[in-house]
């Protein structure tokens, strides 16, 4: 079966410092897969490389067998690819509503009425769990509600892959599982595959069909999460993170 | 957009027909001004309050539009309306070049870039004196050929009644939300399919124009150009007109213009006091009030005039 | 002689654009007053010395510390609270320079002044040709400046406060480095050199309000071209700059000299925006 998404041999240094070092990975539709490993690893570059903000110093990329190494991010966005940010990054200064028409007008679809890409923005803004908040601005919403948001706008994209960075960060526990339910909810009922960084391990090893091990930039172990668990290399990493 | 809110805008224009018939020839002179810098404010308010690019080079592109249409004009003989059009396009097209060349900048050295191309174009009109008479200034034609401040009053208007129409409507499109979302977080607009290359070279070519139309028919009424309408002393009078108005919203750069320009006329009186006021305020302004006069007025008026 | 002018102009060029490229640095600031501030350092040390009577070598180091004082003040209530938010602070700094150009006019009088000279007469240099002492002084006190600066910036605990904070404001901060204070103190300092640069300059070529922006713009040129937050950068551009316009003024055109950076500060931000030694950021 072919891949969804493939990355080869991506690899990506800043003056000298290799943030992600030839590492190989792929997505198989309907998928979820996390990416962990401990600060630095090189998790957010990786997706920054997918999604368009950097271009690999070497390595190709491939969208539905389509190279997509050197397209700009938003024509990664047309082809299917959505992400969230670690810091989360609404507009701040538009409301929930606009927020999210930004993610549908992006598809640069011809036609469409302004009426019809406001009902879908409704609609997605209810599927979020933002149903009454769409006249307000995004930077009087709480932190959930921002991630919600952003997770709408993404959305809006109508993507086939999903990119989560940290979504978990900075929640409460019972924040943390309706994070999760929408995640669920995202999965099944929009059969999204997904391509998810996490710290909260036990939500990530619970949810994930498979995960990705980095460490320093380079890919140190592929895996289901049962594998991953009790494998000496990943501990490794993380207890080094810990020693510093 | 509501039926409701139309009236207040009729209104204005209603009230905007009859100064020709109640003003002294002095005070339909500010008017007529105090037209020019609405389209010239409003049109920067674009840009910069819109689209984040805070461009120096505004004045500099209406002094594009009044040196092309009044050479055209002096040189080819050619009517000073068609060189009004011809001066915006080339404006427009000055404003798409410099717009693609600062892409790849963020704000620090977009605005420098933008400061350095007014300064050469001023600089280079200023030394060649042989086409452009440099500091004496060019004299050029008018658009009627017996001279009524009415007339030209109304053709100030007319215009700038259709930048307005067709800013109010890029504000309310989908245009004019990719180019707030472009504002607020250019990454995070890029990440959900926005082509922000595209819309900050729309802005600055939209914005240019219009600019250079402004500058057309302002030279063509004051009937002499000089330097000093590409100038960052001009440039400095249209940012602090956005800037007390409001930047972001749609009536800010409006109300900023009229203020300004009336009250810099009284302020002549006691001296050339204008500009340190203006800065002064604009500071103010900009330390505590960001979202100018009309945020002051209130979130709720705002929110119905300017969305 | 060219030559040598456009040395000295360009190590004076050096000391005003480090003012620039400290802010830059750390603050992610231009400062569009910055010739505003040499013009006024300039404005004081001549009314210091020629209204109040106090002499010259005491006159310049006085008008420093006021420019000094007042950048203090600006940063701290104007530039602060426009903490990461580029578009005001850009705003913000360039509407202060139109009002502190205007208040120049004012107070000063367009016309242009020019403190006497620290030392007058003419030295032959190398045998080759006679050239100003207060010119030569000014060159001196110039290097000395740059050095102090880069011992300021590479040895004390200030400096390293400083190169902490441009790089990464948080880490900084974490580790103790008490950053709103290291800011404030960086934009007085950029300030001072600023007025260091006017009080140096101000013997040679008389100041006026007007020519304040010139002087901005010609600190930026230096600044992108070196490569912004690059001392070493601030020096080249400097006299890479001061050598082209006195010579291109000299054998082109002497009105379009400043054309020649401009054309330079646009060429650099768009082919090499990280000038020669700056930082490639992403």
């Amino acid at each position: 079966m072919v891949a969804l998404i493939e990355g080869k041999e991506l690899t990506k240094s800043f003056g000298g410092l290799i943030a992600v070092k030839e590492v190989d990975f792929h997505l198989q539709r309907g998928e979820i897969v996390g990416l962990i490993g401990p600060n630095g690893a090189g998790k957010t570059t990786l997706f920054n490389l997918i999604s368009g903000v950097f271009h690999p110093d070497s390595g190709r990329l491939f969208f539905k067998e389509a190279e997509i190494t050197q397209l700009k991010s938003f024509e990664i966005c047309r082809m299917g690819i959505a992400r969230t940010f670690q810091i989360v990054r609404p507009f701040l200064k538009m409301t929930c509503l606009e927020n999210a028409l930004v993610g549908i007008i992006g598809r640069n679809e011809r036609d469409g009425k302004k009426g019809m890409k406001k009902d879908e923005a409704r609609d997605l803004l209810k599927f979020v769990g933002l149903g009454g908040h769409e006249e307000m601005l995004a930077n009087s919403l709480t932190l959930i509600e921002k991630k919600r948001l952003e997770m709408a706008r993404a959305l809006a994209t109508r993507p086939k892959i999903l990119l989560l960075d940290e979504v978990l960060a900075g929640l409460n526990p019972s924040e943390i599982l309706q994070a999760l339910e929408l995640i669920e909810s995202i999965r099944t009922e929009l059969k999204m595959t997904i391509f998810w960084i996490e710290h909260v391990m036990g939500a990530i090893m619970k949810a994930s069909d498979r995960i990705i091990v980095l460490d320093q930039g380079e890919k140190i172990k592929e895996g289901k999460p049962e594998e991953i668990v009790s494998d000496r290399r990943v501990i490794e990493a993380y207890l080094g993170e810990s020693d510093a | 957009m509501d039926i409701k809110k139309l009236w207040i805008p009729f209104l204005f224009i209603i009230l905007a027909i009859f100064p020709p018939f109640l003003l002294s020839q002095y005070w339909l002179h500010v008017m007529i001004i105090s037209l020019f810098y609405v389209m010239m404010a409003s049109s920067w308010n674009l840009i910069a309050g819109f689209t984040g690019q805070i461009s120096f080079a505004h004045a500099a592109f209406s002094g594009v539009g009044a040196y092309v249409s009044g050479m055209m004009a002096v040189y080819l003989g050619l009517p000073p309306w068609l060189g009004v059009l011809i001066g915006a396009g080339v404006a427009a097209l000055l404003g798409l070049g410099l717009g693609y060349l600062c892409i790849r900048m963020g704000g620090i050295y977009l605005s420098l870039t933008t400061l350095g191309f007014s300064e050469i174009l001023r600089i280079i009109i200023t030394n060649e004196d042989k086409w452009t008479r440099g500091t004496m200034g060019l004299q050029i034609p008018g658009f009627f050929t017996e001279y009524s401040k009415a007339s030209y009053y109304y053709v100030f208007l007319v215009i700038a009644i259709l930048l307005l129409v067709v800013i109010y409507w890029i504000i309310h499109s989908e245009m004019g939300l990719t180019f707030r979302a472009v504002l607020n977080d250019e990454l995070a607009a890029s990440s959900s399919g926005i082509n922000t290359i595209r819309v900050r070279a729309l802005a600055f070519t939209i914005s240019s124009a219009m600019a250079g139309l402004a500058g057309g028919l302002y030279g063509h009424y004051l009937m002499l150009i000089t330097p000093d309408i590409p100038s960052l002393g001009q440039m400095f009078l249209v940012l602090a007109m956005a800037v007390i108005g409001g930047m972001g919203s749609f009536a800010g750069p409006i109300i900023g213009s009229f203020v300004l320009e009336i009250l810099s006329e009284y302020i002549r009186i006691y001296g050339e006091y204008h500009l340190l006021l203006f800065g002064l305020v604009a500071l103010a302004m900009a330390r505590f009030a960001p979202e100018g006069v009309i945020g002051l007025l209130g979130k709720k008026w705002r929110i119905e005039w300017s969305h | 002689m060219y030559l040598t002018n456009g040395i000295v102009i360009g190590v004076i060029n050096a000391v005003s654009a480090i003012g620039v490229s400290l802010i830059v640095g750390i603050m992610r600031v231009i400062n569009f007053a910055h010739g505003e501030l040499y013009i006024f350092a300039g404005y004081f040390s001549y009314h210091l010395s020629l209204t109040f009577g106090i002499p010259p070598y005491l006159a310049a180091p006085l008008s420093i510390f006021f420019i000094f004082l007042t950048g203090l003040g600006m940063e701290r209530t104007l530039i602060r609270p426009t903490y990461g938010d580029e578009m005001y602070s850009l705003i913000i700094t360039f509407v202060l320079s139109i009002v502190l150009q205007n208040v120049a006019l004012l107070v000063f009088g367009p016309y242009p002044n020019k403190p006497p000279n620290l030392v007058d007469g003419a030295s032959n240099i190398f045998g080759l040709f006679h050239y100003g002492n207060q010119r030569l002084l000014s060159f001196v006190i110039s290097i000395g400046l740059l050095l102090f600066i880069f011992y300021l910036i590479r040895r004390t605990w200030f400096g390293k406060s400083v190169r902490a904070v441009s790089q990464d404001r948080g880490m900084a901060s974490l580790m103790g480095v008490d950053h709103f204070r290291v800011n404030m103190l960086s934009f007085g300092l950029g300030a001072a050199l600023a007025g260091a640069a006017g009080v140096l300059i101000a013997p040679i070529f008389p100041v006026t309000p007007t020519g304040s922006s010139s002087v901005s713009l010609t600190a930026f040129v230096v600044v992108v071209l070196g490569g912004m937050g690059s001392l070493k950068g601030c020096v080249i551009g400097g006299l890479i700059l001061g050598v082209i316009e006195n010579l291109g003024a000299a054998y082109i055109s002497t009105m379009y000299r400043h054309i020649f950076g401009f054309i330079i500060l646009i060429l650099v931000l768009v082919f090499r925006p990280w000038g020669l030694y700056g930082q490639r950021t992403q």
